[in-house]
């Protein structure tokens, strides 16, 4: 066996199986026509299952009062219909809702091609379906094969008859399985004898002509085909996914060339075919010239065409180019499109004589790519009538300068004939022709030619003054004016349309790049999306709002104009947008009546939020050209806002990071600070256990006294630590008193020399010092930080002073040193907690750093403050105040 | 007389060290920082140091690491308990062993004369070592428990007569491993949890007198029988 590699699955064979896995599964019974009992199969196959063991719920079957059908509906649990509010009176529907919230295995969905009530969700109940089965419900539809929309002509040439509600292909492709009800076309022309298939009464007559045996034959052939490429098409994915060697896609691609013509829903449907023939991928693409001014009903045409593409399956791209042929061409080099299907309207011989029509050039340029060139039906050219092919007759201006310009040539050359003989004045007039063949298009410059002619004849040829024409070669300055009016201003009109494509192009880009440089200047996610949400109210013309995704709930974040909040309707399509990284609302297939158009603003981590942008009043769609450039600006404001979100993380987690960085520095400064101490209570006392007899008598005297100090020195600790704590908590109790400064002061000298001090520490007090109303305990405990500080910081040879003073209104506390002063960058922060010099030396350092914190704290809860100078004298010394607002005592 | 250089920039451990090493017989040279430490370790040569890591000027580690350069004075550092990798890195610099701050100040002198021990000068090893009823002969490779001998296996007595030989002080783990598996095992500190465990069954050890103890963290100790 020769087979040098072994088969290898096809990557998009097994992508589709994996899609599949986890969502619904969809099966369609197909029928040729109404009537052939697609519904009584379905009831049928689902008694079936119901009796197997399965959960079955009827979503929504119609039963059209046959007996039988209602019988079999009756012994299935049915959900209730929602009631549509539509033009005053409710209307039952399907309710996907409820279908959600029931959540059964497998629900029953009649009619797959409904149109639902507008103001539902969606306005298509396949779209319905497809959200059940995205939800991972099971579903068993129906559908008749007339209302598949690639077939939509043949059947409408088959039967006569326009059908109005369409499915797109790619909804029966999703079909995890297609049943075939099928009937001969007799037997259903029987039961429509005996009155057994529904019809509505208005279309009584449009069935007499459905319902013949050629229609029926027709139709049935359709849906046996269908069914059979099908199955085809299965067995073929299945080889692949199995890696079993067999026929692989051939690899075509198509291109359809989708004009703003009646025929380009026509031609995209042909594509279609064309496609699912040779099982190719296909693109839709419409071109337009930049600054075509299609009409809106053309407009419309051409962007219904697209979606009806994209609705069968179609990438569909709208650009504007000059160059038609030249982006077509390069669109499908680069997606190696293999096939182009163009239409051609019926040719002109006027066109045909000056330009070659579209077909003709890509026939022309198109190497290696075949052109299937589809010709127009009768009917589809004459809506656009004469009038819509003429060029605009532009301005008036155009014509008052074309006058004055050959009343200037009449002038000038009336002057020149008295000076010289001119052998041809009509020169002159060409100029006069020329002038608004630039300026201002082809009719203006007709008017001028024909303007100038009949003045030259008048003015200028013999018989003067008359308009008479004696020679007829004078006619030959008539065409001549007219050929030069025509040709010049066409190569103007386009030298004047490219540059406007042009300017608009540069300002559309350069739009773009602004609102990228806004956006991205900006820090903040809520910055960020007020300025999108302007900007792009600014650039589109339309209301713009933008939602973002706070703790689970979707919430307007910025709107232009303000707007706080959206109604439930617009919410409902802003969420699912949202949710489904799928535009929604206006101009879209999910509730398209909402008047706002919602897209997703997805960044690389999933959906981030909505954009909204508001429907026009009058229901008119954003154009192909805005469109794209609104896309733009979400992605942009997708990736900026993205940018903005997570800069704010990494900020949120660097001050995360930081309140631990302090915390950890508040731990090992509390252990260092609480061992030091411990180590001398544990080492003297376990001196004394263990080698009391051997120790001197002083020297276990001395022992005692350091165990008592250092225990002292631990209960300071534990004082200021829950001091702190309790002025963090707003907990701190003051027990107000009559208090003596003095006395504090000699009090915390006192208790510093004991600690150790060798500096000198003086109290001064001023003699009639009054007392301070405060808590003598707190301020105790204030001031004896800011001395301990001192005696830390100051050296030990310095002298510390403490001294208090009064005026009016304050009772000042001052310590000062002479001391090397504070470090001048440390010095505005020499009252925040866990601040404390060198702080380098992790393990040496004494204190906590929070003694100041403490003081500034105390002083703030007795209504006064705490102030730092230094250096105070000759680049020395500091001085530490501490102000107490005064209290008069009450007489 | 032996005398000590006391490294500490606390002036309250001076405070009662100070007695409670006189009290043991020691001399005392006191210390307060990193510099002066130095200086009088080379000025008044000590028989043994007590460092403590956190130093004003220069880190403890630095001083040690210089000390060593040109003596190897037994060391024993005072260190904070949560500073295990501090603690580790001085054992490794050479430092003999270590007390964790707050420490009673009969564990400090045990410490100390074991530390003493280990650098006695011209002593001589002891051929036997004994620990509660185990003897371990190093000269013969044999281990003996009441007489009857125990068969351990080559690492296990590697391992055993490393941690014998310098009973009481702490070995760290890369120590243990570099000098019975060698440098490149240096971090395979399962395979001592392993050994150790093995040799501890082997001998009977008990909760009481487990032979070998553990310094969680750090390393090994031999139970010190004097």
């Amino acid at each position: 066996m020769a087979s040098p590699t072994p088969p290898r699955a096809s990557p998009d064979a097994l992508l589709a199986l994996a899609e599949r896995e986890g969502r619904g599964k969809l099966r369609v019974f197909l029928g040729a026509a109404p009537g052939v009992g697609k519904t009584f199969a379905m009831l049928q196959a689902a008694r079936a299952a119901t009796e197997g063991g399965e959960e079955v719920v009827v979503g929504i079957v119609e039963t059209h009062g046959r007996r039988e059908t209602e019988a079999l509906v009756r012994r299935l649990e049915v959900l209730p219909r929602a009631q549509i509010p539509y033009r005053g009176r409710l209307v039952p529907e399907f309710d996907v809702d409820a279908a959600l919230a029931r959540r059964p295995r497998l629900l029953l969905v009649d009619e797959y091609a409904h149109s639902n009530v507008p103001s539902s969700r969606h306005p298509k109940r396949w779209q319905d379906v497809r959200e059940l089965l995205d939800a991972g419900i099971d579903v068993w539809t129906t559908l008749n094969v007339q209302h598949l929309e690639s077939l939509n002509d043949v059947v409408q040439k088959i039967s006569g008859v326009r059908v109005r509600e369409t499915v797109p292909d790619s909804a029966l492709e999703e079909a995890d399985d297609i049943v075939l009800v099928d009937l001969p076309p007799d037997e259903l022309l029987k039961r429509l004898a005996d009155g057994k298939i529904y019809v509505e009464d208005t279309a009584a007559r449009a069935v007499q002509n459905f319902f013949k045996p050629s229609n029926l034959t027709a139709l049935r052939e359709l849906a046996l085909r269908r069914v059979a490429a099908r199955v085809d098409s299965d067995l073929v994915e299945r080889m692949q996914g199995g890696a079993i060697e067999g026929p692989w896609a051939a690899g075509e691609r198509i291109l359809v060339c989708v004009g703003a013509d009646a025929a380009a829903a026509r031609l995209v449907r042909h594509a279609k075919r064309l496609a699912d023939l040779m099982d190719a991928s296909w693109f839709a693409v419409a071109v337009e010239r930049p600054g075509s001014d299609l009409d809106p009903a053309a407009r419309a045409r051409r962007d219904a065409a697209l979606r009806l593409a994209e609705s069968l399956g179609a990438e569909t791209r709208a650009l504007v180019a000059t160059d038609r042929v030249g982006e077509i061409l390069r669109v499908a080099r680069f997606e190696n499109v293999t096939q182009i299907v163009v239409g051609r309207a019926r040719p002109k011989l006027f066109a045909r004589l000056f330009r070659p029509s579209l077909p003709e050039e890509l026939v022309r340029s198109a190497d290696g790519i075949a052109v299937h060139v589809v010709t127009s039906e009768r009917g589809e050219d004459a809506r656009r009538g004469w009038r819509d092919r003429l060029p605009d007759p532009g301005p008036l201006r155009g014509y008052l300068e074309a006058t004055v310009g050959v009343a200037l040539a009449v002038g000038v050359g009336h002057g020149l004939t008295q000076v010289v003989a001119l052998p041809n004045i009509s020169m002159l007039f060409l100029t006069a022709v020329l002038v608004p063949a630039v300026r201002s298009g082809v009719w203006p410059a007709i008017y001028a030619s024909a303007l100038s002619f009949l003045t030259y004849n008048f003015f200028f040829i013999d018989p003067l003054y008359t308009f008479t024409i004696a020679r007829p070669h004078e006619l030959l300055a008539l065409a001549i004016f007219l050929l030069i009016a025509v040709v010049t201003s066409a190569v103007a009109g386009r030298a004047r349309e490219q540059a406007r494509a042009a300017i608009k192009r540069v300002r559309a880009t350069r739009r773009l790049y602004e609102f990228t440089r806004k956006l991205s200047s900006l820090p903040a996610a809520d910055a960020v999306a007020e300025a999108a949400a302007a900007e792009i109210q600014a650039i589109v013309g339309r209301s713009a709002v933008l939602l973002r995704e706070q703790a689970g709930e979707l919430g307007v974040a910025a709107a232009w104009p303000p707007e706080d909040r959206l109604d439930t309707a617009s919410m409902m399509a802003a969420r699912w947008a949202f949710e489904h990284k799928e535009a929604a609302g206006a101009d879209t297939g999910t509730l398209p009546n909402v008047p706002w158009l919602f897209l997703p603003l997805v960044a690389g981590r999933g959906p981030i939020g909505v954009v909204g942008i508001e429907d026009a009043p009058d229901g008119v769609h954003l154009d192909a050209e805005r469109r794209s450039l609104l896309d733009s600006l979400v992605e942009q404001t997708a990736v900026a806002l993205d940018r903005a979100t997570l800069a704010g993380e990494i900020e949120a987690t660097r001050m995360a990071a930081e309140t631990e960085r302090i915390r950890n520095i508040l731990l090992a400064s509390i252990s260092h600070d609480f061992r030091t101490p411990l180590a001398s209570v544990l080492g003297a006392a376990t001196s004394l256990t263990e080698l009391g007899d051997r120790l001197a008598p002083a020297e276990r005297a001395d022992l005692l006294v350091s165990i008592r100090e250092e225990a002292e020195h631990l209960d300071g600790m534990v004082r200021n630590l829950l001091a702190m704590t309790r002025l963090e908590a707003g907990a701190l109790e003051i027990r107000m008193d009559w208090t003596d400064l003095g006395e504090i002061l000699e009090r915390v000298a006192a208790a510093a020399r004991r600690r150790g001090a060798t500096q000198a520490i003086t109290v001064t007090t001023t003699p009639d010092l009054p007392l301070a109303f405060a808590d003598p305990i707190l301020l105790d405990q204030a001031l004896g930080n800011i001395v301990g500080n001192a005696v830390r910081y100051a050296g030990p040879s310095a002298r510390i002073a403490l001294s208090a003073s009064a005026d009016d209104r304050n009772l000042s506390l001052a310590v000062d040193d002479d001391g090397p002063g504070i470090d001048p960058a440390l010095l505005p922060h020499v009252f925040e907690k866990f601040i404390r010099a060198s702080a380098e030396r992790g393990d040496g350092g004494e204190g906590s750093g929070l003694g100041l914190a403490i003081a500034k704290g105390i002083a703030e809860a007795h209504g006064g403050s705490v102030h730092v100078e230094s250096p105070v004298t000759n680049g020395r010394g500091t001085r530490f105040t501490l102000v107490l607002p005064r209290r008069r005592i009450a007489p | 007389m032996t005398t000590v250089l006391l490294v500490d920039d606390e002036p309250a451990i001076h405070r009662f060290l100070r007695p409670a090493l006189m009290a043991e017989g020691y001399a005392v040279v006191p210390a307060m920082d990193g510099r002066e430490a130095l200086s009088l370790a080379a000025g008044q040569a000590p028989d043994v140091v007590i460092l403590d890591l956190g130093l004003p000027d220069i880190d403890g580690k630095i001083v040690l690491q210089r000390l060593r350069a040109w003596s190897d004075v037994p060391v024993v550092i005072l260190s904070a308990r949560d500073r295990e990798a501090e603690k580790i890195e001085a054992l490794d610099l050479g430092a003999d062993d270590f007390v964790n701050k707050p420490f009673g100040v009969g564990e400090l002198l045990a410490r100390l004369r074991a530390a003493l021990r280990k650098h006695r000068p011209g002593r001589v090893a002891p051929a036997t070592i004994r620990t509660g009823c185990c003897e371990i002969d190093l000269a013969a490779h044999r281990v003996t428990r009441n007489g009857e001998e125990i068969r351990l296996t080559r690492r296990e007595f590697d391992l055993l007569a490393l941690l014998a030989r310098n009973a009481g002080t702490v070995l760290t783990h890369r120590q243990l491993l570099t000098a019975v598996w060698g440098p490149s095992h240096g971090g395979d500190t399962q395979y001592l949890r392993v050994y150790v465990g093995q040799i501890r069954q082997k001998l009977g050890a008990t909760e009481q007198d487990p032979v070998i103890l553990t310094e969680p963290g750090v390393g090994y100790r031999f139970a010190d029988a004097g």
